[in-house]
């Protein structure tokens, strides 16, 4: 399904979704990230990419697994699953919406993780094509993505300047679109080949750029012991702040936390996590095998560029850039794969 | 398993071993599911076990499969979750998720000989495996078992040991002189080479600290055994259990699902992060 829909006229869509969640980019405190859409506030989608990824809906920062209390000294478990209002995110750049299918093979596969589902299946995500780069650390096109990839995505709208031009991807993606037909106008004469033109100039625009994707993974694999690792990672201070912006970082912490200490009520809890702390590999014995802040830059990048490629025949980045751009000492993943690739 | 993967079912200990004492004490747990909601096992498989309030940990499953009455687990006082289990009792309810990972082939090793080698509470992961080729002694060659410990008092099994040498070779050491030690004296790898078993017709099953691993390889290299004939365990940190959370990642491999037990020839192809 194509539409048009006239700048003007997206509040109007978003009312019709109105036993939806809403959420869309807003800018505060510095920075863009999604925020709840409320009745009566405008919608503005001239943002650039947001702070956070979209992996927050399905994968929120800290979630309780289920609440455990003892009952005649014997332990009652009672599991938490969300139960979210269908959601529907708008302005997800191309970028995240690529993210979303590799997460959803780690949280499906052979064990399925039903709190990711739950809110899963109730995600509708509205793309929104980027007509330029918003950032100079922007590098889809490099890791097999587009400005306008619509993988992962349900709509994709890409902006014409005064209207938008929307496209329906998924069953769910359709169905929202339907939900605001008087809204959306039929798609015109010109609306399609302006559309094409927005995309081409989009993918014309420079990017980061990565060489030769398909000799990444051996490159990798052969630098495996190469003191380059420690050498890169030298000012690395471990914060993790680069997998907790990516859209495809999962990784995760498991704990109790006791409510009450007298009645032995508690909660367990998943909170993100990440390969780039000391500590998330440390045995009980004290044995790391990732001691050193250069195996663990070593480990992000091989799970990203050659791992998971091993597993899924796809790398698990999507170029967004926001590793490299928020970096506190400047570590930037395409430089670090460009000198793994030379040396 | 319970749709839900992450919650586990509830067990009860119903027998406590004091296997060795001090600060890096060792006991074992027998454990029941009064739910009758229990599940099968194979060798090697571990399970994740909780105390409420403190805490999961990834512990090997201990007994054989042939037992179904209940599962064993032999636990290290090593940290919050651990020192729970030391302090529980008789009668206490645990958390239990499992069964996780894969399976020692010990179908495959009909006919060969079975060499074990052990290290510290290392025992505990291959413990099911030399319990099942003992109870299905026709099925195997010779059974040698080499089990090293701190001290004598930090033998775990010793009664079982005792059981054992009825149907296999017994090799115990300690890695300090003492007095009345009738056993090697020694570090594992070097009891290996002392004995040096013949790798004609052989397996070999290793599991303890991983510097002992190394070292253990290395001389079942020097022995002879070739990379195929070389299993080992890898029990990395371990969270979810259901290859997701990343703390067990080495290579392309969540070990909690495609681990813990792998040949030397398999673990070789992987980068040596465990």
């Amino acid at each position: 399904m194509e539409k048009i829909l006239n700048q003007e006229k997206l509040r109007e869509w978003v009312d019709m979704l109105d036993d939806c969640e809403v959420y869309a980019p807003a800018f505060a405190d510095s920075v863009w990230n999604y925020a709840r859409v409320e009745a009566g506030t405008d919608i503005d989608l001239s943002h650039t990419n947001t702070i956070g990824s979209v992996k927050e809906f399905v994968f929120p920062q800290r979630e309780v697994f289920f609440r455990f209390e003892k009952k005649d000294g014997v332990p009652v478990l009672t599991a938490t699953l969300p139960d979210p209002k269908p959601t529907v995110v708008f302005g997800v750049r191309p970028c995240d919406g690529r993210g979303m299918p590799r997460n959803d093979t780690v949280f499906n596969k052979e064990f399925e993780d039903p709190y990711y589902w739950a809110r899963r299946d109730k995600l509708t995500l509205v793309g929104l094509a980027c007509n330029q780069p918003h950032s100079p650390n922007c590098f889809c096109q490099s890791v097999g993505g587009s400005p306008h990839s619509e993988d992962g995505l349900d709509i994709l709208m890409t902006d014409l300047g005064d209207r938008f031009h929307v496209k329906g991807i998924t069953v769910k993606g359709v169905e929202a679109m339907e939900r605001g037909r008087d809204a959306f106008g039929a798609v015109r004469d010109g609306d399609q080949a302006e559309t094409e033109k927005v995309h081409d100039t989009s993918r014309s625009h420079p990017q980061r750029p990565l060489g030769n994707l398909d000799a990444i993974p051996e490159a990798i694999r052969e630098s495996f012991d190469s003191p380059l690792w420690a050498d890169m990672a030298q000012h690395c201070i471990g914060c993790g702040i680069c997998t907790f912006l990516c859209p495809t970082c999962h990784c995760f912490d498991i704990n109790d936390e006791v409510i009450s200490p007298t009645t032995g009520e508690g909660e367990r809890v998943r909170t993100w996590d990440n390969c780039q702390f000391p500590d998330f590999t440390m045995h009980t014995s004290g044995h790391n095998p990732r001691a050193d802040l250069g195996s663990r830059l070593r480990q992000r990048v091989s799970h990203k560029f050659l791992y998971f490629v091993e597993n899924h025949k796809t790398q698990q980045c999507t170029g967004c850039g926001r590793c490299i751009t928020e970096c506190p000492v400047g570590i930037d993943i395409v430089a670090v794969l460009e000198r793994v690739s030379q040396s | 398993m319970t749709d839900n993967i992450y919650l586990p079912k509830i067990g009860r200990i119903v027998g406590i071993d004091e296997e060795t004492q001090g600060a890096r004490a060792i006991k074992t747990f027998k454990v029941e599911f009064p739910n009758d909601d229990g599940f099968e096992h194979d060798c090697g498989q571990c399970a994740m076990l909780s105390m409420f309030g403190k805490g999961e940990s990834m512990i090997s499953i201990a007994s054989s499969p042939l037992v179904k009455e209940y599962k064993q687990f032999s636990i290290m006082k090593m940290g919050r979750v651990t020192s729970a289990f030391h302090a529980a009792k008789i009668g206490d309810f645990i958390g239990i998720r499992g069964p996780y990972g894969n399976q020692f082939p010990l179908d495959d090793w009909k006919g060969r000989d079975l060499v074990f080698i052990g290290g510290g509470v290392g025992l505990a992961p291959i413990w099911p495996v030399i319990q099942t080729a003992v109870a299905r002694r026709e099925d195997f060659g010779k059974i040698t078992v080499f089990y090293g410990a701190r001290s004598s008092s930090d033998i775990m099994y010793e009664t079982d040991f005792e059981k054992l040498k009825a149907s296999a070779e017994v090799q115990l050491s300690v890695d300090a002189p003492e007095e009345d030690w009738q056993g090697y004296t020694g570090f594992v790898p070097a009891n290996l080479m002392d004995k040096a078993p013949s790798p004609d017709n052989a397996i070999a099953i290793t599991c303890g600290p991983p510097i002992m691993i190394k070292f253990v390889i290395q001389n079942l290299q020097a022995l002879g055994f070739a990379d195929e004939q070389i299993y080992t365990t890898i029990e990395n940190k371990m969270k979810c259990g259901v290859g997701k959370c990343g703390r067990c990642n080495v290579g392309k491999d969540y070990v909690c699902v495609k681990g813990p037990v792998y040949s030397w020839s398999e673990l070789r192809s992987l980068p040596q992060e465990y």
